[in-house]
C-alpha cells in the first residue's frame, strides 16, 4: 500500500490518538486532527487529505453538517469521507449512504483494523 | 520461565541442566515418558523438551498424547535418528521443534529460546517497559540505561511480570512459576524477593510501586505515567514512534501480533490520563441526575449531558471496556432529546451512573482479549448451502468475526490437515459451525431423490479431535432427542434448529465465543491453609483466575477488589462463618446473582440444609477431587452466563 493521509474530525481527543497510533503503526499512513468541523474543513482544504474519518455527533457542527459543507467547496468535494458512528445510529446507515458519503465505520472499532477497513470501502 | 526436560541420557541431562538454569530457566527432570507424562499434565510448563528414545513411553507419543488432550505447551524433540521420516513423525505428533543428536549446545539452546518467545505473549528479546529494559539474550537488566545487579530470582521475577506486563499474577502463580515442584519455598519467600527487587529498582530512579500490589489477588506492572513520550493529543506526526524504538523485534514474520502488543501497550498509556477524565464525566452525569431528583431538566442540562454519555460510551468502546461502555449506553438512551427523563428515572439512572463509576475506576488494565476485533475471531462454515453461509458472513462481519466458508467435502477436510488452507488464513477458528445435512438432496436417474449425507459422526468428532479447544455449533434439520443426543456425544457444543435465522446463529455463537475467551475469577475462602495453596494448582487446567483469603474479617474488601465470577465458601471459620459470609453477601442487591458454592467437611442434612437457605447455589463435601470442583463451578458458571445473555 501507499503512503496515505487521513484526516480524523472527532471532538474526542482520546480517539483522535489512538486512531492516529494505530493507523501509523499499521500502515504507516500519515495521520492529520482536527477537534471540530470547522477546523476539519480547514484543514482538509490546505492539507488535501487522502480521505476523511468525520464523526457524527459533535457539539456546534455536527459530522453531517460538516458533510455538508466538505461537499460544497471545490476543493474538498472530491475527498471521500467515511463516518465514524456508534452501533445505536447504524440503523441511520442508509440515510448516511443517501448523503453521499463513501462508507460508514461502527464504533467501537480497533485501530488497528482501520486502513484494511478504509481500503476496502475507498477500494485501494 | 519453567522447562521440562524428559531425557534418560545423565551427562546430557547434565550439561543441559547447567546451561539452562545459567540462562535462569527453572528446570525439571524426569527420566521416563510416564513420569514426563505425569509431570507435564500436573505442572504448568513453558516448554517441554522431549527425547525421542525414552523408556516406558516414547517421546512422540508422550507429546502426542499432551496434544490429544489439548496441551499446547511447545514441545521440542531430542533424536538420534537423523531420518526424515523420523523428523516428520515428531511433527506430526504435534512437536515445534526438532534437535538431532549429536547437536551442537549453542543451537538447541537458541531453538529453545525461539520457542519460549513463541509461547510466550510478548515476543521480543527485550522486554521493555517505560525506562526499564530487560534483555532476555544477555540477561541484562536496565533502567534508564542504569544496570541493575539482580539475583536470578529476581531477574525471573521482573521478566515474568514483563512478559504479561498486563497480567496481575498471584502469589501461589510465582511460586509455581518460578520454583520448581521439587522446592516448597513459602509465600513470604515471594514477598521478599518482590521487596527486594522493588528495593533495587527504586535504588536506580524507578517509581517505588512500579510492581504494584492489589491486595488479595498478587502482582502486577503498574500502567506507565503520562510521560514525555506520551503523545500530545494536538495534531502531530511523529511522536507515537517514541514508544517503539526501544523494542527491536525479532519477528518480522508476525507483524500483527507486534503491533498488536504495541498498541496494547500505547492504549494502558492512554487509559492513565483518560481514567480520570472519564471519572469525571460520569461525576458530571451523576450531578445531572441529582438535579433531576429535584426538578425536570433544562433542554440545555439534558443536551450536554447526553452528549457526556455519548462520548464515555465512545471513550470506553476504545479501551474495549465494554461493560462500562453499555452503562454509559444506557444513560445516555435516557438523555435522548424527544423523551425528557421525568424524576421517577433519576433513581434507575442514579445506580447505573455508581456502577459506571465503580467499572471505569477497577479498569486498570487494558486487557487485549477485550479490544474490540481485537483477535478478529475465526468462524469456519460449513455448510452445502452457499446462500446461508453468505448471509452468516455478512452478519459475522458487522460483528467483527471473520468467516471462512467450506461448501465441499474436500474442503472441509482441508481444515483437519495442517496445511495449506483452502483460504488465506493462517489462524485456527475460533469457533466452528456445521450445517447438517451437509449434502443437497440429489435426485438421481429413476426421479428419486436420495441423500447423499457423508458420515456428520465423523466429521463432528474429526474436528473435536482436531481442535479440542475450539467449540463446534451444528445447525440441523433433525432435533428429536435422538438426534440432540447423537450431536452432544460427538462434541457439538450447541444445536440449532434449522430454522434459525443467520442473524440467531450469530448471536448464539458471539455468546459462545464471550464464555471462552475470559478467563472467570473464583474466590475461595477457606482458613485452611495448606488446601487453599493446593487449590491454584487443583484448578489450573481450568484456566480460572483464582484468588484465596483465609481471613473471612477481609471477605468485603477482597471481594470488592476481585468482584468473583464464582464464589467457594468453607463454613468452619474463625469469627465468622461462611454461612453469615453468604448472608451478608446476599444482603447486597450487587451480589444477588453471584454463584456461591459451599465446600465443607460438615457432610450433615442441616448443614446443607442451612446454606441453600442463606443463598447458596451448590454444596460439596470434603474431601473433593480438582477435577469435581472444577466441574461445579464450570456449571454454575454456564448457567449464569446462558441467563444473563
Amino acid at each position: 500500500m501507499t503512503t496515505r493521509r487521513i484526516l480524523i474530525i472527532d471532538d474526542e481527543e482520546t480517539i483522535q490518538t489512538v486512531v492516529q497510533f494505530g493507523i501509523k503503526m499499521t500502515a504507516g499512513w500519515d495521520v492529520l486532527t482536527a477537534s471540530s468541523g470547522s477546523k476539519g474543513i480547514q484543514t482538509a482544504q490546505t492539507e488535501q487529505p487522502d480521505a476523511i474519518l468525520l464523526d457524527v455527533m459533535m457539539p456546534e457542527m455536527d459530522g453531517i453538517a460538516t458533510f455538508k459543507a466538505l461537499q460544497s467547496y471545490p476543493e474538498t468535494e472530491q475527498i471521500p469521507v467515511i463516518l465514524l458512528t456508534a452501533k445505536a445510529q447504524a440503523a441511520e446507515k442508509r440515510q448516511f449512504n443517501d448523503l453521499g458519503v463513501s462508507g460508514v465505520i461502527t464504533k467501537p472499532f480497533n485501530s488497528l483494523d482501520l486502513p484494511d477497513q478504509i481500503a476496502r470501502i475507498l477500494h485501494w | 520461565m519453567k522447562i521440562l526436560l524428559v531425557e534418560d541420557d545423565e551427562p546430557l541431562i547434565a550439561v543441559l541442566t547447567k546451561s539452562l538454569t545459567a540462562l535462569h530457566y527453572v528446570v525439571d527432570v524426569v527420566n521416563d515418558g510416564e513420569m514426563g507424562w505425569n509431570y507435564g499434565s500436573t505442572f504448568e510448563y513453558d516448554l517441554m523438551v522431549l527425547d525421542v528414545m525414552l523408556p516406558k513411553l516414547d517421546g512422540v507419543s508422550l507429546c502426542q498424547r499432551f496434544r490429544s488432550h489439548g496441551d499446547t505447551t511447545p514441545i521440542l524433540l531430542l533424536t538420534a535418528q537423523d531420518s526424515s521420516t523420523a523428523r516428520v513423525q515428531g511433527l506430526d505428533a504435534g512437536a515445534d521443534d526438532y534437535v538431532v543428536k549429536p547437536f551442537d549446545r549453542a543451537e538447541l539452546i537458541a531453538r529453545i529460546r525461539a520457542l519460549l518467545r513463541r509461547g510466550s505473549t510478548n515476543p521480543f528479546t527485550s522486554l521493555v517497559w517505560g525506562d526499564l529494559v530487560l534483555n532476555t539474550s544477555t540477561c541484562e537488566v536496565t533502567y534508564n540505561g542504569q544496570p541493575l545487579t539482580l539475583t536470578a530470582k529476581e531477574y525471573e521475577l521482573l521478566e515474568l511480570l514483563l512478559r504479561d506486563s498486563q497480567r496481575v499474577y498471584s502469589t501461589d502463580e510465582i511460586l509455581d512459576r518460578l520454583w520448581s515442584s521439587e522446592e516448597y519455598p513459602s509465600e513470604a519467600t515471594v514477598r521478599s524477593h518482590v521487596r527486594r527487587l522493588r528495593q533495587k529498582l527504586a535504588v536506580a530512579g524507578a517509581p517505588h510501586d512500579l510492581i504494584a500490589t492489589v491486595h488479595g489477588r498478587g502482582y502486577f506492572l503498574k500502567a506507565l505515567e503520562n510521560s514525555s513520550t506520551l503523545p500530545a493529543a494536538t495534531v502531530q506526526k511523529s511522536a507515537p514512534e517514541l514508544c517503539l524504538t526501544s523494542v527491536v523485534s525479532e519477528r518480522f514474520s508476525d507483524r500483527r501480533l507486534d503491533s498488536q502488543q504495541q498498541y496494547l501497550a500505547f492504549l494502558n498509556q492512554t487509559w492513565t490520563t483518560t481514567k480520570p477524565n472519564s471519572l469525571n464525566q460520569v461525576a458530571m452525569l451523576a450531578q445531572t441526575v441529582r438535579a433531576l431528583h429535584v426538578n425536570p431538566l433544562t433542554v440545555q442540562q439534558q443536551t450536554e449531558a447526553h452528549q457526556v454519555a455519548h462520548k464515555l460510551a465512545g471513550n470506553l468502546g476504545m479501551f474495549g471496556l465494554t461493560h462500562a461502555m453499555q452503562l454509559a449506553r444506557q444513560l445516555e438512551s435516557w438523555l435522548i432529546g424527544d423523551a425528557p427523563p421525568q424524576s421517577g428515572d433519576a433513581a434507575l439512572m442514579e445506580a447505573l451512573a455508581i456502577e459506571l463509576h465503580q467499572e471505569i475506576d477497577n479498569a486498570t488494565a487494558i486487557q487485549l482479549c477485550q479490544l474490540p476485533n481485537g483477535h478478529s475471531p475465526l468462524l469456519l462454515i460449513m455448510d452445502s448451502d452457499p446462500n446461508f453461509s453468505q448471509s452468516l458472513e455478512a452478519i459475522a462481519k458487522t460483528r467483527g468475526i471473520q468467516t471462512a466458508i467450506a461448501t465441499t467435502i474436500a474442503e472441509t477436510e482441508a481444515w483437519l490437515r495442517s496445511a495449506p488452507r483452502p483460504s488465506c488464513s493462517d489462524q485456527d477458528p475460533a469457533a466452528i459451525l456445521l450445517r447438517l445435512p451437509l449434502m443437497p438432496t440429489q435426485v438421481n436417474a429413476n426421479g428419486k431423490t436420495t441423500v447423499l449425507e457423508t458420515e456428520p459422526v465423523s466429521l463432528v468428532q474429526k474436528f473435536a479431535q482436531r481442535y479440542p479447544a475450539v467449540p463446534i455449533l451444528v445447525i440441523s434439520d433433525r432435533s428429536e432427542l435422538s438426534d440432540r443426543l447423537k450431536i452432544a456425544q460427538w462434541g457439538g457444543k450447541l444445536l440449532l434448529e434449522s430454522s434459525a435465522a443467520p442473524e440467531q446463529v450469530i448471536i448464539a455463537l458471539t455468546q459462545l465465543l464471550r464464555k471462552s475467551h475470559t478467563p472467570a475469577n473464583v474466590m475461595v475462602v477457606d482458613d485452611d491453609l495448606d488446601w487453599l495453596a493446593t487449590l491454584p494448582t487443583l484448578l489450573k487446567p481450568w484456566g480460572f483466575n483464582i484468588t484465596t483469603l483465609a481471613d473471612p474479617q477481609q471477605f468485603w474488601t477482597v471481594l470488592q477488589t476481585v468482584l468473583p465470577d464464582v464464589l467457594v465458601l468453607d463454613v468452619n471459620m474463625p469469627q465468622i462463618n461462611g454461612f453469615e459470609l453468604c448472608q451478608i453477601l446476599r444482603s447486597d442487591p450487587q451480589w444477588q446473582r453471584l454463584p456461591v458454592l459451599f465446600l465443607s467437611v460438615r457432610t450433615d442434612f442441616n448443614s446443607q440444609n442451612q446454606a441453600f437457605t442463606v443463598g447458596a447455589d451448590d454444596y460439596l463435601c470434603k474431601p473433593v477431587v480438582g477435577v469435581d470442583l472444577a466441574n461445579r463451578i464450570l456449571h454454575r458458571l454456564q448457567r449464569v452466563q446462558a441467563w444473563s445473555s
